[in-house]
Parts: structure tokens; C-alpha cells; sequence
């Protein structure tokens, strides 16, 4: 489903990722693992179409994608469809004034129908039991509520493939407990997840394998991930435990 | 009740308000808003009020040099004016959540990406607002003893949230890409009017009738 070949990318001032081959299946749960700094988000935000490789390919169900491939509304938007990126920051994926209309927002993009919208949104919002939360300010809600309003934007489009970016980061146990059951039952539908984290301790059993990047911006191994995991001295060695 | 009417209908008011010569016109507007205050809640009328006569109290303050040349009855009209219109625009604000604001901003033709520049620039003040708060107590619990040069630290204040306000847009920018964005921002209009829209559209007719009314008394 999605394929990287050879893919570099630097910032303007450092490197991000070097000679990244990657290889993701679908309905396949993915770990991403690395110390901070070593490329995780930037190859999360290249999954997604927000920067372009520099070197190599990215290929997603066999077209690449480029930035001249997504200069066509309808490639970009249905892309979007199937990519969905829950990003680290909450505060940045919640612009809206009410919790309803910001789930809303991906399908009024999508042009979706009024009839429809509001039944995805009340879905999602039941999915995440924040129903509640429907009337109510984004960005006054609570780290925990806020991570459940992204997470049930990026749902409602009904994505493929489910991008997130640290998402147990600065949220209380219980909460960390409902995303990781959620994520299995995500998982358990078909969904494809791809996911850097650091929280090991809350992912157990949302994962079948796993990609460790290095300082030095590369990937260092693939494998399965309870093996990876259990490799107690790689993981101390690539300053990741 | 339909946004659009509530934010119509304060519109329309503060500009008949304004216009008016008639000191029964005012005193019915002043009635009509006091019975809306009483279907609130008690705090929400504190604030209303709180608001409404500070603004008034200011004007007076301002207009005072022509109260003291004799000019008392105009001086009076202005406070009373600015009182009606300040309560008349904090009670659309108290019985309405910016959301529904939005939309009503929609319906009234007012562009869409408009009204998202609008709701960006709420958020972003509330944000950078909690922002440089926690900024300015790092600093002070970063001063020890008396600090003559606090003045020093502000360039540093400004310059940081000044970078982190362009990372967070970029971040959001990039966000809204993901779901789908691609420069128009559409916003969803309630459209139809209920039965309790039609009385509040009769009781408003009713009083911007009395403005005509009430010029020559």
C-alpha cells in the first residue's frame, strides 16, 4: 500500500531522514521508534503530503506522490480522504469554534452533503463518547478531550489509513487506556496505523511490527514488534529506552 | 432562535438607537432589553449590565466638559444611547456562542474565509494570550530581588511569541491540508425560520415601527 524507495529529506538547516526503504502493508499496525530528533514526525508529515521527498520515491498504492501529482483538488482531496493524520499538537489540528463543527470540517471540505455530515459527526463523536462535547470550544477543552475531538476529525473522513504522531503524549493513564483500546479495536476493522511513540508501556498489543530509526536519520531495523521491543540492549543502544 | 435574526435584530437596533431624537423611543428599546435580561441567568445579566454601564459611565466621563457648559440633556442622551447599544451588542454576545455568531455571519452573505480569519484570530488570542501569561511567570519567578531593567525582557517575549505564532500556523495550515482544505472555508447555514422566530421577528418589527412613530412626540 505504501512504499518508500531511497527516500531522503532535509530542513534547511539539518537532515530528516537519509535513504529511508520502508514498506507498509495494508491493514498492517506500524511502530515507529527512535530518540527525539531522528526523522519520526517528518516521516509521518511525508506519509501524509505535507513535505515531498528530496531524494527517492514515495508510492502509495502503486501512483507517486508528488507535489505536482497532488496540484489537482480532486488527487489531493481524495488522497486526504484515505490519509488520515492525527497530529501531536492538538491545539494546531483544532481551529473551529465548536466541537461539532470542527468534526464537521473534513466532510464540509469533502463537499459532503448536510444530511450526511451530521450523521458521521454524531457516529464519531459516539465512537469517542464525546457527545457531550459537541457544543462546546476546542480549544478550551482539556489535553485528554482535545486528543479525542482530533482523533474524531480525522475519523469522520473515514480514512484507510490512520497516521499519528505521538498520540499518548501528555494525556492522564485513563485516557492513554481508552486510545489503546481504541486503536486495537481501529486496528481489529481493516485500518492501517502507522504511529511513532515513545509511551511503550500503554501500546501493548496495538502493534505488529516496528521501525526504529537512529540519530543519524536512517532506518536501522524492522521487525516484529514484541521482538523489538524485548531487544532491551538495541533499544539502549539507539537511546530509545 | 436563528443567529442571523438575533444578530440582526442588535444591528438594527443600535442603529434606530442611534438615530433616534425620541426619549420614549429609547425607553421602550431600554424595556424590551430589560425583558430579554429576565429570561437569563443570573450571572450572565450581572455581565451584561457590568458591561453596559461601564461603557455608558465612560461616555459620561468623556462628554462631561459639555455637560458643565449646560449641555446636561445631550450629555444624558449620549450615555443612555451608548448603554442601550452596548447592552443591546452584550446580549447577542451572552445568548449567543461565537459558533453560532459564525454562522449567522455566514447567512448574512458576510465571505467565508472572512468569518475563518475571524475565528482563527479568536483562537489565537486565547492561545498566545495563555502564552506569554505563562512566559511573563517564568520570568518573575526567574527575578530575584528588584529588577530595574524588566523592559530588557519584552523584545525576548515578543520574539518567541512571535516565532511560535508562525509555527502554529504552519502547523494548522498543514492540518487543515490533511482534512481536505484547498482555500475555501465553508461554513454551514442554518436556514428556516421556527414559530419562536416569527415572534421575535413581529416584537422587533414592532418596536423598529415605534421609532417612526415616536420621532414627533
Amino acid at each position: 500500500m505504501i512504499q518508500l524507495r531511497d527516500v531522503s529529506f532535509s530542513y534547511a538547516d539539518a537532515p530528516a531522514l537519509a535513504h529511508i526503504d520502508l514498506h507498509i502493508e495494508r491493514g498492517e499496525a506500524l511502530a515507529l521508534i527512535g530518540p527525539n530528533g531522528s526523522g519520526k514526525s517528518t516521516l509521518l508529515k511525508l506519509l501524509n503530503a505535507l513535505v515531498f521527498p528530496q531524494a527517492g520515491a514515495y508510492l502509495f498504492d502503486g501512483e507517486e506522490i508528488s507535489h505536482a501529482h497532488l496540484k489537482d483538488q480532486h488527487v489531493a482531496k481524495s488522497f486526504h480522504q484515505r490519509v488520515g493524520f492525527l497530529f501531536q499538537n492538538s491545539d494546531a489540528q483544532l481551529f473551529c469554534t465548536s466541537v461539532y463543527d470542527e468534526i464537521a470540517f473534513g466532510p464540509r471540505q469533502m463537499g459532503l452533503p448536510e444530511s450526511e455530515i451530521e450523521k458521521r459527526v454524531n457516529d464519531s463523536m459516539r465512537l469517542l463518547d464525546i457527545e457531550a462535547l459537541s457544543p462546546r470550544i476546542p480549544y478550551h477543552l482539556s489535553g485528554g478531550e482535545k486528543r479525542k475531538v482530533a482523533l474524531a476529525s480525522v475519523l469522520v473522513l473515514n480514512p484507510d489509513i490512520l497516521v499519528l504522531d505521538e498520540p499518548m503524549n501528555g494525556l492522564d493513564p485513563r485516557t492513554k487506556h481508552f486510545l489503546r483500546d481504541f486503536l486495537i479495536s481501529i486496528r481489529a476493522s481493516g485500518k492501517t496505523i502507522v504511529c511513532a511513540t515513545h509511551d511503550f508501556e500503554y501500546v501493548e498489543g496495538v502493534f505488529d511490527r516496528a521501525a526504529v530509526f537512529s540519530m543519524k536519520h536512517e532506518l536501522v531495523r524492522t521487525g516484529a514488534y514484541a521482538e523489538i521491543i524485548g531487544d532491551r540492549d538495541f533499544l539502549m543502544a539507539n537511546n530509545i529506552v | 432562535m436563528h443567529p442571523s435574526l438575533r444578530l440582526v435584530s442588535s444591528f438594527l437596533l443600535i442603529l434606530f438607537v442611534s438615530l433616534s431624537r425620541s426619549i420614549y423611543f429609547l425607553a421602550v428599546v431600554g424595556t424590551y432589553e430589560l425583558v430579554v435580561m429576565c429570561l437569563m441567568s443570573g450571572p450572565k445579566i450581572a455581565k451584561v449590565l457590568k458591561t453596559s454601564f461601564v461603557a455608558s459611565l465612560f461616555a459620561f466621563v468623556i462628554f462631561l466638559p459639555s455637560a458643565l457648559w449646560g449641555n446636561w440633556p445631550g450629555v444624558l442622551a449620549v450615555a443612555a444611547k451608548v448603554l442601550l447599544s452596548v447592552a443591546a451588542a452584550a446580549l447577542v454576545s451572552a445568548t449567543s456562542p461565537w459558533s453560532e455568531i459564525s454562522r449567522a455571519l455566514s447567512s448574512i452573505r458576510v465571505p467565508d474565509i472572512f468569518i475563518l480569519v475571524l475565528d482563527l484570530a479568536i483562537k489565537y488570542i486565547s492561545l498566545l494570550g495563555g502564552l506569554v501569561l505563562d512566559m511573563l511567570y517564568a520570568l518573575k519567578l526567574r527575578s530575584v530581588g528588584r529588577n530595574r531593567d524588566k523592559t530588557a525582557s519584552l523584545s525576548g517575549v515578543a520574539g518567541t511569541v512571535f516565532l511560535k505564532s508562525k509555527e502554529a500556523a504552519d502547523e494548522m495550515y498543514a492540518a487543515m491540508e490533511c482534512r481536505g482544505f484547498s482555500g475555501t472555508y465553508r461554513v454551514a447555514v442554518r436556514r428556516g425560520f421556527s414559530a419562536r422566530d416569527y415572534v421575535f421577528i413581529a416584537v422587533n418589527v414592532l418596536i423598529l415601527s415605534l421609532f417612526f412613530f415616536l420621532q414627533g412626540a
